[in-house]
C-alpha cells in the first residue's frame, strides 16, 4: 500500500497526508464540548499559514547551511537580525525595502558564522550559540539608538494580502466573486465541511510575503539538485575531499551554504517582525530558528520534507492564537496521543516490539492527560516540535539521512 | 624525444618527515611508467605535488616540456592530468553520475546541469573501456571494486591524456586486474601516458614499460620492464628476497576457537545475505574465505563482529553463547578484527595515533585504567606497535591521515594483533603494504598461528589466501559452497571456484558446504 502511494505525484500524496490530518482533527474535535469546528476552522488553517513561515524558512535556511556541511545553530540569532534591520528598513524606505534589508541583515550574521567556521575551524556550535548571544545584544543597542526605545520599534507596514479569486471570493478584476469554499463550509457536512473551511483558510488573507516564501520551496530544491553550484555545495557537505581532489572550490560553496542560510534565516526575520506582529520586538522571534532545525530534521534534509514539517509544527501555534480558553490546543492532546497509537500499530507490524510498546505508553500518557485535564498549558505549541522531533529520531531514526560530513571542520590540504 | 613529464629535483617536506628528497622522475609520452617503493617512500605526496594537490617546498615541473606550476587539481586537470588517488573519493550520498561530473559539469542556462548529456557521455566513456556502471545508482550501494571503477571513469571522462593511478589494484581480485591493464594497454595505444604506483610487483611487471623505484624520498633507480625480474625489483625496493605466503606445517588444534551453526544475516530487502553459514575455527587454524567481493563476506564479519543483526543461528566463542553479545563485550572477550577498508571502518583520520590504537580498545588495558584513558599507558603501547610492526611515522601524536596508506594498515594490524586477541578476522589484511613489510606481517600471522590464534582470513589476494590458509571455504551468494585443500588447489582453479563455474561443472567439494 505504501509503495503505490509512492507512486502518485507528489502534490497528491501530500494533499492525501494533509486530508486525512483533516479527518484527523475533524475527529478529535467532535469530542471536544465547547470547541466546535475550531480546529479545522479558517481562521486556524489561516493562522498556520502565517506561523509556518518563520519555522519554513529558518528549515530551509538550516538546509543550506547543513547541506554544505556547516551545523547552522546561529539560524536564531540570524533571525533577530533580520527582524531588526527589516522592520527598521520598512520604517525607513517601504515594505519591499525591508524584505530586502532583512535579508541582508541575516545574510550578515551569516557571513559572519562562515568566517568563524570555514576560514577558522571554530567549531560549528560554539560560533552558533555566539552568534545567538550576539545578535539580540547588537539589535537592542540599534534599537536604542535608532527608534529611541530599548525593546520596541513603530508599528511597521506590510506587504499585504491577497484572495484566491472564485475559491475564497476575492475580487477579480474588481468583480466580486463566488466564495465556493465558504459556502461549503457553512453546511456543516462532518468533514468535507471541515475540509473546506480549513481550505478557505489556506486560499484567502494569504500575505503576498507567504507566496515567496514559499515559492523558496521550489527554487531551493531546483538549486541545490540541479544547478552545478547546488551539486557542488552538497558534494562538500557529504565529502568535501572529492570536490577538492577534482579542483572544486570547496571552501567558496561552503561560504555560499552558510550566506544563504543566514539571508532565509534573516527573511524569516524580516516576516515575523512585519506580517506576524507588525513591529519589532525585543525576543520576538521565540525559539523559531531552532524550531527551523528540527524541521530541517524531521524534513530529513529535503526543502518538501521542511514544508510538511512547518506546516505540522506551525498548525499547534495557529490554533492556539485563537484559543483563549485553551480547549482547541487542549484537543491536540487526544490528536497527539492518537498519532502515537498508529506509530505504535506501524511499529508492532514491523516487529519492532519495543519501538511499539514506547509508542504505546506515551500514547497511553497523552491520553491520560487528555482526559484528566480541560485546557491544555499555553507552552504546549512551543514544545510541540521538540518532542514531535524526539519521536522521530526514536522511531525513524534509520530513515533520517543527514549530509555526511555535516558539522566536521573541514582543513584544506590535510588529506 | 618528448617528455610527458619531467619532475626535477622535487622536494617535499612535512614537520618531521622528509617525503620527497630531490626526487627526479621522467615519463616519456605514450609509455605505462610504473612508480614502486616501499611505505612511506613519498610515492603518494610525488603524485599529489604533481596533480596540484600539494605544493612541492623545492624543485621545477614540466609537463609536455612546458614548466608548470600547479595552484590547484582544476589547473593540473586542465594540463591533462587525471587522477585516481589511493583511497576512493566519493560521496556516498550523490549518485555515480553526480560524483563523475563533480566540477566539470556541463551546463545548460542559469547554471543548470546537462544530467542528459553527462550521463550520455558517461555510458560512451564506460563503454568504450568496457567499464560498467549504471550512472543513476547511488554510491553507496557499489561495492569497492564498482568504486575504483566509478574513480577510472571520473579520469576518463575529463579526456585525461596523462592517467595517474594510485594502487588503482590494491582493492580489485586478479580477473578485475587483468580487465584494467587491458584497458590501460587500449589507453596507451590510443596515445595517452599513465603513471601507475603498485606494490604487486608481477602486476608491474606484466603492465609498465618502465620502472622507477624511489627509497626513503629518493630516487633509487630507473628500469626497463623487461630488463628485471620482481626479484631484482625488490632488492631495489627494499634490499630482500621476494617473500612468499607458505605456511610451515600445521599447527591447527582440537579446541573449537568460534563456531557459527545456520548463522543467517538478512539485507534490507529481507533476503539472505549470509545464508545459513556453518563455520568451525580452531585455535591454530587459518581458515581462509575466498569469493568475488559482494558474496556476504563484509556481513559474516559483522555477524561476527555484532554489528549485523543475526537473524537465526548461534555463534560461539570458546564454548560461550556470544549470538547476543554487543560489540563492545565482543571485542573485551577478545574478537579482533582488520577491517577491509581502513579509512570507513579503521581510522579516525584526524586524530592521533595513540587514539586510533586504543579504538576498539578503549576499555581495556593499557589503554584505560578503571573509567580513565591512560595516555601516558596508551601513548607507550602506541610506540611499541610502531616498532614493533614497522609503522613509519615521526611521532604517534600525529594525525592518522598523515601516514601513507601502507603504514595506517600497518597500525591497525598492529593495533588488533598485540591486544591478545582468541580470535582474529583479517579482512585483506596487507592491502597496500610493501613486499618487505607483507613478509613480516605474514611471519607475525603465522608466529600468532603457532601460539594458538584462530584466524579467518579473507583476501582478494589468491596467493595470500592459499599460501597462509590451513582451509580454503569458498563462499558465493551468501553460502558457503565449497571447502577446499590449500596444498592442492592454484590460485587460477580457485577464482573458478569463486565465480561458481568450477562448482557447476563439476560439483567437486561442494558436498559438506562448510568446515568441521
Ligand atoms: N599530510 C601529511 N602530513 C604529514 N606527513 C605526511 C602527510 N602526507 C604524507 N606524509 C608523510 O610523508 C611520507 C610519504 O608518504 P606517502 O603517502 O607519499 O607514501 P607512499 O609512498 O605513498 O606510501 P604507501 O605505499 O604506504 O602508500 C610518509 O612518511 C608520511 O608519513
Ligand atoms: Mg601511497
Amino acid at each position: 500500500m505504501l509503495a503505490a502511494l509512492h507512486r502518485l505525484p507528489t502534490w497528491l500524496r501530500f494533499a492525501l497526508y494533509a486530508s486525512v490530518g483533516v479527518l484527523v482533527l475533524a475527529i478529535a474535535e467532535s469530542f471536544e464540548s465547547g470547541g466546535v469546528g475550531r480546529l479545522t476552522a479558517d481562521t486556524a488553517s489561516r493562522a498556520m499559514l502565517k506561523w509556518c513561515i518563520p519555522i519554513l524558512l529558518a528549515g530551509l535556511g538550516g538546509l543550506f547551511s547543513e547541506r554544505a556541511s556547516i551545523v547552522n545553530i546561529g539560524l536564531e540569532g540570524m533571525m533577530i537580525l533580520g527582524t531588526w534591520f527589516g522592520a527598521w528598513a520598512a520604517l525607513e524606505f517601504s515594505p519591499w525595502m525591508g524584505l530586502v534589508f532583512g535579508v541582508l541583515g541575516g545574510a550578515l550574521g551569516g557571513l559572519i558564522h562562515a568566517v568563524a567556521t570555514v576560514s577558522f575551524g571554530v567549531d560549528h556550535v560554539i560560533s552558533g550559540v555566539a552568534i545567538n548571544i550576539m545578535a539580540p545584544g547588537v539589535t537592542t543597542f540599534l534599537s536604542s539608538e535608532v527608534f529611541g526605545n530599548r525593546t520596541q520599534s513603530p508599528d511597521v507596514p506590510g506587504l499585504g494580502e491577497v484572495d484566491v479569486p472564485v475559491l475564497a471570493g476575492g475580487t477579480f478584476f474588481g468583480a466580486e466573486t463566488p466564495d465556493i469554499l465558504g459556502s461549503i463550509a457553512d453546511q456543516g457536512v462532518f468533514f468535507v465541511s471541515d475540509l473546506a473551511s480549513f481550505a478557505r483558510g489556506l486560499v484567502s488573507g494569504i500575505a503576498i510575503f507567504s507566496l515567496i516564501a514559499l515559492a523558496l520551496v521550489p527554487l531551493s530544491g531546483w538549486f541545490l539538485w540541479k544547478t552545478r553550484a547546488g551539486l557542488q555545495l552538497r558534494s562538500a557537505g557529504e565529502y568535501p575531499l572529492a570536490g577538492e581532489s577534482l579542483g572544486v572550490n570547496v571552501i567558496r560553496r561552503m561560504y555560499l551554504g552558510v550566506v544563504v542560510s543566514g539571508a532565509l534565516a534573516g527573511l524569516g526575520g524580516a516576516f515575523i517582525a512585519m506580517e506576524l506582529t507588525g513591529f519589532y520586538q525585543n525576543g520576538q522571534t521565540g525559539g523559531r530558528g531552532f524550531i527551523g532545525l528540527a524541521a530541517l530534521i524531521f524534513g530529513n534534509w529535503r526543502p518538501l520534507g521542511i514544508l510538511a514539517a512547518a506546516f505540522l509544527f506551525g498548525y499547534p501555534f495557529g490554533v492556539s492564537l485563537r484559543d483563549l480558553d485553551g480547549q482547541s490546543t487542549h484537543a491536540l492532546l487526544l490528536v497527539v496521543s492518537f498519532c502515537l497509537a498508529v506509530v505504535s500499530l506501524w511499529a508492532a507490524t514491523a516487529r519492532r516490539l519495543v519501538d511499539a510498546v514506547m509508542a504505546l505508553v506515551f500514547a497511553v500518557v497523552m491520553f491520560a492527560w487528555y482526559v484528566q485535564t480541560d485546557v491544555a498549558p499555553d507552552w504546549l505549541p512551543n514544545a510541540m516540535p521538540y518532542v514531535i522531533v524526539l519521536l522521530v529520531l526514536v522511531f525513524a531514526a534509520q530513515r533520517l539521512r543527514a549530509p555526511a560530513f555535516d558539522g566536521q571542520i573541514y582543513r584544506r590540504g590535510a588529506t | 624525444m618528448v617528455l610527458a613529464i619531467e619532475l626535477i629535483d622535487i622536494t617535499k617536506r612535512f614537520p618531521g618527515v622528509l617525503a620527497n628528497d630531490r626526487v627526479n622522475l621522467r615519463v616519456e609520452l605514450g609509455e605505462i611508467h610504473a612508480i614502486v617503493g616501499e611505505n612511506g617512500a613519498g610515492k603518494s605526496t610525488l603524485m599529489k605535488i604533481l596533480y596540484g594537490m600539494q605544493p612541492p617546498d623545492e624543485g621545477k615541473m614540466l609537463v609536455n616540456g612546458t614548466e608548470v606550476d600547479f595552484k590547484s587539481p582544476t589547473e593540473a586537470i586542465e594540463a591533462g592530468i587525471g587522477m585516481v588517488h589511493q583511497h576512493v573519493m566519493l560521496a556516498d550520498n550523490l549518485t555515480v553520475l553526480e560524483n563523475v561530473i563533480l566540477g566539470s559539469e556541463p551546463t545548460k542556462s542559469f547554471g543548470r546541469i546537462d544530467f542528459e548529456s553527462a550521463a550520455q557521455h558517461l555510458r560512451e566513456v564506460s563503454h568504450a573501456y568496457g567499464l560498467d556502471i549504471e550512472p543513476n545508482d547511488l554510491v553507496e550501494t557499489l561495492e569497492v571494486g564498482e568504486r575504483q571503477r566509478v574513480e577510472i571513469i571520473k579520469v576518463l571522462f575529463r579526456g585525461a591524456k596523462i592517467l595517474i593511478l594510485d594502487e588503482p589494484t590494491a582493492v580489485l581480485v586478479p580477473q578485475e586486474v587483468e580487465q584494467l591493464h587491458h584497458n590501460l594497454r587500449e589507453l596507451k595505444a590510443q596515445g595517452s601516458t599513465i603513471l601507475v604506483i603498485n606494490h604487486k610487483l608481477p602486476e608491474v611487471l606484466d603492465i609498465a614499460d618502465t620502472i622507477t623505484v624511489l627509497r626513503q624520498g629518493r630516487t633509487v633507480g630507473e628500469v626497463k620492464a623487461s630488463d628485471v625480474t620482481a626479484g631484482d625489483l625488490a632488492e631495489l625496493m627494499v634490499g630482500s628476497e621476494l617473500p612468499s605466503p607458505e605456511t610451515t606445517e600445521s599447527t591447527v588444534t582440537d579446541d573449537v576457537a568460534l563456531s557459527l551453526r545456520g548463522v543467517t544475516v538478512l539485507n534490507e530487502e529481507d533476503r539472505p545475505v549470509v545464508d545459513d553459514v556453518d563455520l568451525v575455527i580452531h585455535r591454530g587454524e587459518i581458515v581462509g574465505i575466498a569469493g568475488v567481493e559482494g558474496n556476504g563476506q563484509g556481513e559474516l564479519i559483522g555477524a561476527i563482529m555484532g554489528t549485523e543483526h543475526v537473524e537465526t543461528g548461534t555463534l560461539e566463542l570458546m564454548g560461550q553463547d556470544i549470538t547476543k553479545w554487543s560489540v563492545r563485550q565482543r571485542r573485551e572477550a577478545g574478537v579482533g578484527l582488520v577491517p577491509q577498508d581502513r579509512h570507513e571502518e579503521g581510522l579516525l583520520l584526524t586524530a592521533p595515533l595513540w587514539e586510533n590504537a586504543a579504538l576498539g580498545h578503549q576499555t581495556q588495558r593499557p589503554y584505560a585504567k578503571g573509567w580513565w584513558i591512560d595516555r601516558a599507558a596508551s601513548r607507550a603501547h602506541t610506540q611499541t606497535i610502531r616498532k614493533r610492526f614497522g609503522v613509519k611515522t615521526p611521532n604517534v601524536d600525529v594525525a592518522a591521515h598523515a601516514l601513507s596508506g601502507g603504514n595506517q594498515q600497518k597500525l591497525i594490524i598492529g593495533r588488533e594483533m598485540t591486544a591478545d586477541p582468541k580470535i582474529l578476522v583479517l579482512a585483506h589484511p596487507t592491502r597496500g603494504i610493501d613486499v618487505g613489510a607483507q613478509a613480516s606481517v605474514w611471519q607475525k600471522i603465522r608466529d600468532a598461528r603457532a601460539d594458538g590464534l584462530a584466524t579467518m582470513l579473507i583476501s582478494a589476494d589468491l596467493e595470500e589466501l592459499i599460501g597462509l590458509s590451513d582451509t580454503i571455504l569458498v563462499m558465493l551468494r551468501g553460502k558457503l559452497v565449497a571447502k577446499l585443500d590449500p596444498a592442492n588447489v592454484t590460485p587460477r582453479q580457485l577464482g573458478s571456484y569463486m565465480t561458481g563455474a568450477a562448482i557447476e561443472t563439476d560439483g567437486n567439494g561442494s558436498a559438506d558446504g562448510g568446515a568441521e
